[in-house]
């Protein structure tokens, strides 16, 4: 039954909407008062920090001094070539176009369902994930040698759990302790590991070797702590949707919005500059291995 | 380890195009010039003049960061928003690497009561859903417009989905393409959105596209178009890309070798900003501030503006010579098919000027077209002089723009104010775009639309 829904469901991603003439869609209300008081926030917060770092150039530049001691600064040479290394792009290809159809068909009305649904109850879903993703934090913050961030990660669980109520309220940020995920492809990453390949997964999207086989740990740990039976019971199945849609609806991007012919190559070279990035933030204390021109990024 | 954090990284690419505050000062409109008759604008080569147009250190500025917050007009708290997908009938057939853009898309946010219709028309390259079509949209749902937004005819997705000929930049066949498909959405707007009027607007080159479809449906009379407003129009597509061009090697330097150091530069400098930060992840919020840390200085400003518009451009040039069959990027004989790598075609893009676009594409797929054409005629074909006589003796026609425009230069400005008179506002500020929202610039618009300009009229 499971899989005869699932091959419907691919069925109808693969064979893309009905084709009518026009097709009208509801999308979110936008919220330009709201956005443009989020801006303005966002400018003074900035503004705020740039004169207080100003403020005290001498303490700023012995940090930097410091930080430089520990690390030398990145120089243009040091950067990653704009090639990037993608062994699989013929089956990478198709996932990707296989992901853009499924979105398009599947998951993104799934989304646009599931945000007609009032905030609180949203939020409620969101937190409670959330809180369940926690553990992971907690595992890997520790494997990772980073223990404030574990200690955060297991002071925010116990809070929400308690007073959140099961997570349902993230009541751990309003007393300053804010999420800061993370997983195993951040520890891999931390222990020294390349990123590899490129690689797109089906459904969930961009991705390197490296941070696909972190994805797997990371459900891997979830189901082997199985928390409140959470992931080997009769719900698991529903959960982990609810879950995808929940994501899905947090995040603001549309395949192939920009009708470009080169959305893969930009998608690629973003998402691999940024972990790149990301491992260089990560490896602060030791000296960046310096890139060779003629070896494409990540490999 | 959730799909969010790994999709996040798409704002990288707004490095380029940040939106945050420090833009130019807000300053008072200088009064419209008065009319005079002048003569058309003379034919020499399409690029000339400065390669920053008119711009200052403050334009520039103001074209990378957009209206500060603070300036900003109110908007409303709330606006609904649909998307319309057509699939229009004299589509040309869709090649295969581009199944994605086979359908044209719309945004219309409705009125639930009888109300005008303003269409809204995007910039070069640009879709239907832009930041500056946010604004303008939130403008004109406020001020009681039904509002439906369009992308540009130079658009990926309305090449592909809306053009008769898939070789986009032709003034005037662009501007019937944009008609055609104008007439087809709002033929097919739902039964319950009742619209009193019809009035177009359009910023950068959609202002240009704008003026045109209004001069098409003075003759054709199918849509019955009351008034235009052009917000920083181009006077000439071929010479304001020419400028951007030229923009483009004066800051960024010739060929992808230039391309590759602009990046390793940004890479080296984002890297070590984020070191330098306690952040976990690499989010939105930290790539604005480096934006703001990264960008100061007017010739990584224009640098910005240059490599914006540079990328832009790549996918028109590779979707129009693809449709031309001129065999500039690609063979016309074996075109790329689903699966195959882009990247170095993507690469060899854009390192490519615009003009090359023009004498290797389109050019030569007009002149077999227009037996009469030569390339000075197609020059001269796509500047907005064609209607000149429209636009000074039709009443309908309004413009906004500044004094420190990137797009267009001194001659092309005082063309605009001598063909237009008392209908073109002229601000001291913005550059291009970057007066977009605020509250001088929406006040001015409003009151264009609704016949109340120039306001010391009777």
């Amino acid at each position: 039954m499971r899989a005869a829904i699932l091959a419907g469901i691919i069925a109808l991603a693969l064979g893309g909407c009905a084709s009518q003439v026009a097709s009208i869609r509801r999308v979110p209300d936008e919220t330009p008062a709201a956005d443009n008081a989020a801006a303005a926030a966002n400018a003074a917060a900035f503004a705020e920090a740039a004169a207080a770092e100003s403020g005290n150039d001498s303490a700023h530049e012995a940090e930097a001094h410091k930080a430089q001691e520990a690390a030398p600064l990145l120089t243009p040479a040091d950067a990653p070539p704009m090639y990037t290394y993608d062994p699989w792009e013929r089956l990478n290809r198709f996932t990707y176009r296989f992901n853009a159809r499924f979105d398009e068909a599947i998951f993104l009305p799934a989304a646009d369902t599931y945000r007609r649904a009032p905030r609180p109850i949203r939020a409620g879903i969101h937190n409670f994930f959330g809180n369940l993703a926690e553990i992971d934090s907690i595992i890997n913050y520790t494997l990772q040698w980073r223990l404030k961030y574990g200690l955060r990660s297991l002071e925010r669980l116990a809070i929400n759990s308690t007073i959140g109520i099961g997570g349902l309220f993230d009541v751990a940020t309003k007393l300053k302790l804010p999420g800061t995920p993370t997983g195993f492809a951040t520890t891999l990453a931390k222990w020294g590991m390349h990123p590899g390949p490129y690689l797109v997964i089906p459904l969930l999207g961009p991705s390197t070797l490296r941070d696909g086989v972190g994805y797997l740990a990371d459900y891997g740990a979830g189901y082997g702590i199985n928390v409140a039976n959470l992931y080997r019971g009769n719900i698991s199945w529903g959960l982990l949707v609810f879950n995808g849609v929940d994501q899905r609806a947090n995040i603001n991007f549309r395949y192939y919005s920009g009708g470009s012919p080169f959305e893969y190559e930009t998608i690629r070279f973003l998402y691999v500059r940024r972990r790149l990035i990301e491992d260089e933030g990560l490896h602060t204390k030791e000296p960046a291995k310096k890139a060779a021109d003629e070896i494409p990024a990540g490999k | 380890m959730t799909i969010s954090t790994r999709l996040k990284l798409i704002p990288f690419a707004l490095i380029l195009t940040a939106a945050t505050a420090f833009a130019a000062q807000p300053g008072e409109t200088s009064p419209p010039q008065t009319v005079s008759r002048s003569a058309p604008i003379s034919e020499s080569a399409p690029v000339s003049g400065s390669a920053i147009g008119l711009s200052d250190s403050a334009g520039l500025r103001a074209t990378v960061f957009g209206t500060p917050p603070e300036d900003m007009a109110t908007l409303p708290a709330k606006v609904p928003l649909s998307e319309i997908n057509i699939e229009l009938p004299w589509r040309l057939p869709v090649p295969g690497i581009l199944w994605f853009d086979s359908k044209l898309r719309v945004w219309l946010s409705a009125q639930n009561k009888p109300a005008p219709l303003a269409v809204v028309i995007s910039g070069t390259g640009s879709d239907g859903n832009t930041k500056t079509i946010s604004v303008l949209r939130a403008a004109l749902y406020g001020a009681g417009y039904h509002v439906l937004t369009m992308p540009s005819p130079t658009f990926p997705g309305f090449i592909v989905s809306a053009s008769h000929t898939g070789v986009p930049g032709d003034l005037m066949q662009d501007g019937a393409d944009l008609y055609a498909a104008m007439q087809a959405i709002i033929a097919h707007l739902p039964r319950k959105v009742r619209v009193t009027d019809i009035d177009v607007l359009g910023y950068s080159l959609g202002g240009a596209n704008a003026a045109i479809v209004k001069s098409i449906d003075a003759t054709e009379q199918k849509l019955k178009i009351h008034r235009v407003v052009m917000i920083n129009p181009p006077v000439s597509l071929f010479s304001s890309v020419g400028r951007l061009d030229r923009l483009f090697a004066a800051t960024i330097g010739p060929g992808d070798r230039a391309v590759d150091l602009l990046y390793r530069r940004l890479y080296a400098q984002i890297a070590n900003l984020y070191r330098a930060s306690d952040r976990l992840e690499l989010d939105e919020n930290f790539l604005y501030s480096a934006a703001a840390v990264t960008l100061k200085t007017d010739a990584e400003f224009s640098a910005a503006i240059a490599m914006t518009f540079r990328l832009q451009l790549v996918d028109m040039f590779f979707i129009g010579d693809l449709y031309a069959k001129t065999g500039v990027i690609t063979d016309p004989a074996h075109p790329p098919r689903v699966g195959d790598s882009l990247e170095d075609i993507q690469r060899d893009l854009r390192a490519k000027p615009f003009a090359d676009y023009f004498t290797r594409v389109f050019a030569p797929y007009y002149l077999m077209r227009r037996p009469d054409a030569t390339s000075a005629s197609l020059i001269a074909a796509n500047r907005l002089d064609i209607i000149a006589d429209t636009l000074r003796d039709d009443g309908d026609y309004y413009a906004q723009t500044n004094s420190n425009e990137v797009i267009i230069n001194r001659r092309e400005l005082t063309w605009l104010q001598d063909t237009l008179g008392s209908r073109i506002v002229v601000y001291d500020h913005g550059g291009h775009l970057g007066e977009v929202g605020d509250r001088q610039q929406v006040a001015d618009m409003l009151d264009m639309l609704s016949g109340h300009w120039p306001r010391s009229a009777p």
